[in-house]
């Protein structure tokens, strides 16, 4: 069990005030991402929920009863935190048994839930060295175990793959979702990194200083971001916003389009413009293309084969049914 | 050191400052392990005869030196014990954010710069005379007899006053190693059901146990050679009550003249010393490895 609710919550440090008044409602079993750039608030927001800072104003309610005033220890979450916050002196598994000891949980049932955790998370081989001795994935994976074997009602990630390399983090991602798909628990889990949030989320949670701006499926941002913010967040590479005629021809102050949603040719084609930089992916080629008239170059996406090179003459044709408009307020129009 | 090169080098630059330490050390103590084995007494000039182990069997036979070896352990026993245990819980408590912390520090820091001798004439004239001090002001004026610490209670009383000189480094060394304690750790326990007291147990104290280590080492060092506290307070007495082993070669080789049988005494000094050395490095020295 592990629904979570958060009622009209607000955070301020002194005077400046960090999360703004928010309403968000976490199921039960759910992959919750919150993303944003950084100092928006996001491991804030985590504090408040595993009730590490006290929240200014508001409720926090989870599995129906009011936690706003809950100790972290018993609010039945955990958390697996950016330095992964290990115990030094304690070998991997004192630290993995640490909150079961704190619980006071037997001996035996200490040993099955650690053995357990070890065999899901490749630890078997390292349960007796300290964390000084392991690689940063093998801590990272420490870190989740100690969590595991509390049996929380809900996981709690502050960028836990932001300190490993590239392809572990791939790796890391993958067994996190794995995870969760065995276990059903819910997990919230904080990043920065779009990417994360789009491969792994049930639902993403988009947050800007202090505000959500969107909450919505993965798909749902992608396809109908709510305002120019999560429009120019949500996708890699960036969607394109053009104002000006583009725009006012569409009835709108401003228009989106994803580089995905632009058809590239040599000879035919609305908009005409000069390939600079191009990015070679092997699947995908992304060409920055300038269009006389506009200061930011626009992206567009291509099939890796085509070959096209810098100053090169380009016609593009938008997706008119994949434009997004959006009006003078920045929102969404219909 | 990678390369034979440079640890030649390094060898060659640090072989004078060797030389010099070894010297330094060497040579007094060669020459008080020769001394130690002549009937050299200032009061009877002439030869200096060669009288073998006399002078040790005089120092081990002294009524005093029993309660020398045993006044010296409790003295380095006693001060360790309140400086590391009030030393963390000073250091708790000057960790927290507080109004005029600042202040606050300055005033712990400061009795470790009042030099030995003053600070035990302080104490000892100010706090603890039995007719002016505070401490019998205070008796008076709640109805007690005053209590005359020096002479009823020597050894504590030497211990607390010692133990008041040390504190500041004790709770210097520990609260730095209290602020180095990352607070993701303290969070990740407060998390995993740990209670102030479960932390304290299991996150801050194995973290502080390095700094507890150094501590514990250096002040041993200094303690065990305790003397301008004992000399303008209790003198060694009353009796032999507050001798420990440097007062007890001082009355023997200055007081009595005698320089055979103090060196005797240092000889024997040097070696509790590093059989305490050995002790402790056995106890907590592995604190240090990484
Ligand atoms: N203890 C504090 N006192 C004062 N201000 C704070 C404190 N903790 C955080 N802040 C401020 O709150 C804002 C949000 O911080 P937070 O750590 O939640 O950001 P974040 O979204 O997690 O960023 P990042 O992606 O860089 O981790 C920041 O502007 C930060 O300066
Ligand atoms: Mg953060």
């Amino acid at each position: 069990m592990g629904a979570i609710t958060l009622e009209k919550v607000t955070k301020s440090f002194g005077d400046v005030d960090v999360i703004h008044p928010l309403d968000l409602r976490i199921e039960d079993g759910e992959f919750v991402v919150f993303v944003g750039p950084s100092g928006c608030g996001k491991s804030t927001l985590l504090r408040l929920i595993a009730g590490l800072e006290d929240t200014s104003s508001g409720r926090i309610v989870i599995d129906g009863a009011d936690a706003t005033d809950v100790p972290p220890a018993k609010r039945g979450l955990a958390m697996v935190f950016q330095s992964y916050a290990l115990y030094p002196h304690m070998t991997v598994r004192k630290n993995i048994a640490f909150p079961m000891r704190m619980a006071g949980l037997d001996k035996a049932e200490q040993n099955r839930r650690i053995e357990a955790a070890a065999a899901a998370l490749n630890l078997t081989d390292y349960l007796d060295r300290r964390p000084g001795q392991l690689s940063g994935g093998q801590r990272q994976r420490v870190a989740i175990g100690r969590a595991i074997v509390r049996e929380p009602a809900a996981f709690l990630f502050d960028e836990p793959l932001s300190n490993l390399d590239a392809a572990l983090r791939v790796g890391m991602r993958l067994e996190i979702s794995e995870l969760h798909t065995r276990l059903k628990t819910t997990m919230v889990y904080v990043t920065h990194d779009q990417v994360e949030a789009m491969t792994m989320a049930d639902k993403i949670v988009v947050l800007s200083a202090g505000r959500i701006e969107q909450v919505g499926s993965p798909l749902d941002l992608y396809r109908e971001p709510r305002n120019l913010f999560v429009a120019g967040f949500i996708g890699s590479p960036k969607m394109n916003l053009l104002t000006g005629a583009a725009a006012a021809e569409r009835g709108a102050t401003t228009i989106g389009i994803r580089p995905e949603h632009i058809a590239a040719s040599p000879d035919t084609g609305p908009w005409r413009g000069i390939v600079g930089v191009s990015e070679h992916l092997g699947s995908d080629t992304f060409f920055h293309v300038r269009i006389e008239g506009r200061d930011e170059p626009i992206t567009v996406r291509a099939d890796g084969e085509v070959s096209l090179h810098h100053g090169d003459t380009i016609y593009l044709t938008p997706d008119e049914n994949r434009i997004h408009r959006f009006g003078p307020d920045g929102l969404r129009l219909a | 050191m990678a390369t034979k090169a440079s640890r030649t080098a390094a060898r060659a630059m640090m072989s004078p400052s060797v030389i010099l330490l070894l010297g330094w050390m060497l040579i007094p103590l060669a020459l008080t392990l020769y001394f130690s084995f002549l009937r050299y007494n200032l009061l009877m000039p002439g030869g200096n005869p060669f009288v073998g182990l006399e002078n040790y069997e005089y120092f081990f036979t002294d009524p005093a030196f029993q309660t020398a070896v045993v006044n010296t352990l409790l003295l380095v026993g006693g001060v360790l014990v309140v400086t590391v245990v009030g030393g963390i819980l000073l250091a708790l408590l000057l960790d927290q954010a507080m109004w005029g912390q600042g202040i606050v520090r300055i005033l712990v820091i400061a009795p470790f710069f009042v030099m030995p001798t003053v600070s035990a004439l302080v104490w000892k004239n100010m706090f603890m005379n039995p007719v002016n001090g505070l401490f019998a002001y205070l008796a008076q004026s709640v109805g007690l007899e005053p209590f005359d610490f020096l002479a009823h209670a020597p050894l504590a009383s030497i211990i607390g006053i010692v133990s008041w000189q040390w504190l500041p480094f004790a709770t210097l060394i520990l609260l730095t190693a209290l602020q180095s304690l990352d607070s993701e750790q303290l969070e990740a326990a407060e998390m995993d059901g740990a209670g102030p007291f479960a932390r304290f147990r299991f996150m801050v104290l194995p973290h502080m146990a390095r700094a507890i280590t150094v501590v514990i080492l250096i002040e041993t060092i200094f303690l065990l050679s305790i003397f301008a506290e004992i000399l303008v307070t209790t003198n060694g007495g009353p009796g032999n009550a507050s001798t420990n082993l440097t007062y007890l070669i001082y009355a023997q080789s200055l007081l009595q003249f005698d320089v055979g049988l103090g060196s005797a005494g240092g000889v024997f000094a040097i070696i509790l010393a590093n059989i305490v050395a050995i002790f402790l490095m056995r106890m907590i020295g592995r604190n240090l490895d990484a």
